[in-house]
């Protein structure tokens, strides 16, 4: 029996699809069965950054609508066998033509093929949120060192943790930039994680190969050398039962930046 | 036989002078009507001349507020008398239970998180930091035992005596009874570490942000023991 994780944020543009789509992929990689749905139904994205864009064939709605079977739209991802698999959003309706309650019981049904299923939700606190939020089994907020970032994560671990039926959210701070926290221009990693008081589950370096590999179709995570997909690693083999140490990037010892940076110039 | 009337007040409407102005003292025994027509009497009469500030003794009966409008209007009307403040003895059971309620102290155990609203009738305890955006609200006085970093109102019905005092004192909005004050940097009186203060409304009518410590001077009433050892 698989494990309903939602991925959300309240704020749009902290990473949610990107962070779905690397974290599907890790998870993917150590051998799990993985399916993502796209809930953001109007403004699709996580089939591009996957790279299965032209795939597409039937969507969520067509799914809830009974116009096809789940097997007939979920979309393989050939890179992984018979690993990771997506449901795409519906791109000509809107979030108000679903309901939390067939959302709860789609993922009800799917649960039984896969050990993981992770749904991207949009931004937001309105309907697309609450149908992203209603078949999952435990929640895991984005959040990048930004205030405003902060702000909306604390608004939508509010809301998350009057679900009777999710665990308690988890959180992951996205786009750390060791320089800007290390110069006391950025939220650090410690003053987000007390002022939310929910578990860390990882941190993700900012990283310029990020950007490229989404436009590519490629997760990043699928370059072991890069920071970013090691942050993704670290969170997925976290999220499978493992206890992986923090990543060292805040601490402002003598010589550290030039490690850090040789680190962040590296291939 | 005459309707006994209570203690010392024999006559229906008594007007007495005090250090503190006039005392109109109506006889909880008398009839409604009864009252009004002596009372426009009395006040008439033109041997109380000036504009002095009376208060009115009502004894152990209710009054609505229709009625004391009503007797205040005949006493605004009558005379250049001005009343400035009504005492009576009884309350009806409603009001006792809102005073027993505002008395009553309610705890919160958790974080109050941006859009979430916490009330309480009485006196508020949070256990827990209050983030931005988060609101706590309470009739009386309100603590809290963490960060207060959002929107605090204490005295929400009307009481200005109330005070709001946390561990960690950084609200972006302080209100009391009904007087507003958005913390920005312009006011003097914020503090770089904000450990352990509380806010209460000072005469001037503004919210003065002090030391934790100086509440038993500034509000000596909250604390409800008696005496010491």
């Amino acid at each position: 029996m698989g494990e309903a994780i939602v991925i959300t944020s309240g704020k749009g543009g902290v990473g949610k699809t990107t962070s779905t789509a690397n974290l599907g992929t890790a998870l993917a990689l150590q051998g799990k069965k993985v399916c993502l749905i796209d809930t953001d139904i109007g403004l699709r994205n996580l089939d591009v950054i996957l790279g299965l864009e032209n795939r597409i064939i039937y969507d969520l709605i067509d799914v809830l609508e009974g116009r096809c079977k789940i097997h007939q739209a979920l979309v393989k991802d050939k890179r992984f066998e018979d690993k990771l698999f997506l449901l795409p959003a519906a791109q000509t309706a809107d979030k108000n033509d679903v309901n939390p309650e067939q959302m709860k019981e789609l993922i009800e049904g799917m649960k039984a093929d896969y050990d993981f299923i992770i749904i991207d939700c949009p931004a937001g606190i309105e309907q697309g949120y609450k149908n992203a939020v209603a078949g999952a089994d435990r929640a895991i907020v984005i959040t990048t060192p930004e205030i405003s970032a902060v702000r909306d994560a604390d608004r939508i671990i509010g809301l998350l943790e009057l679900e009777e039926n999710l665990e308690a959210p988890k959180l992951i701070i996205n786009r750390i930039r060791p320089h800007l926290m290390e110069a006391g221009d950025a939220l650090d990693v410690n003053e987000i994680t007390t002022h939310l008081s929910i578990d860390l589950l990882g941190i993700v370096p900012d990283d310029e190969r990020v950007i490229s590999s989404s436009n590519k179709g490629e997760p990043v995570v699928m370059d072991p050398s890069n920071p970013a997909a090691l942050g993704y690693r670290n969170i997925a083999r976290r999220l499978l039962g493992e206890s992986v140490p923090l990543m060292t990037m805040d601490k402002p010892k003598p010589g550290m930046f030039g490690k850090l940076k040789s680190i962040f110039s590296s291939k | 036989m005459k309707a006994q009337v209570t203690g010392f007040l024999k006559n229906i409407v008594n007007i007495k002078g005090t250090n503190k102005g006039l005392l109109i003292q109506l006889n909880d025994m008398a009839s409604y009507t009864e009252i009004l027509d002596e009372l426009k009497k009395k006040v008439s009469d033109p041997a109380l001349e000036g504009d002095a500030e009376v208060q009115i003794q009502l004894a152990k009966r209710h009054y609505s507020t229709g009625q004391l409008e009503e007797i205040k209007k005949v006493i605004h009307e009558h005379s250049k008398m001005k009343v400035i403040s009504t005492k009576c003895d009884v309350v009806t059971v409603e009001e006792c239970n809102r005073m027993i309620a505002e008395r009553q102290s309610e705890t919160y155990v958790g974080i109050v998180r941006s859009g979430q609203v916490v009330k309480a009738k009485g006196d508020l305890v949070v256990i827990g930091d209050v983030n931005q955006n988060g609101r706590i609200e309470a009739g009386g006085n309100v603590y809290v035992l963490g960060r207060l970093k959002g929107f605090a109102h204490a005295g929400a019905s009307g009481n200005k005596e109330a005070v709001i005092a946390a561990s960690w004192l950084e609200a972006t909005h302080l209100k009391i009874a009904d007087e507003l004050e958005t913390m920005t940097d312009e006011l003097d009186s914020l503090s770089e570490q904000p450990e352990m203060e509380c806010a209460y409304l000072h005469t001037s009518g503004k919210i003065i942000i002090d030391r934790l410590q100086e509440l038993r001077f500034l509000r000596p009433q909250i604390s409800t023991f008696k005496g010491g050892s």
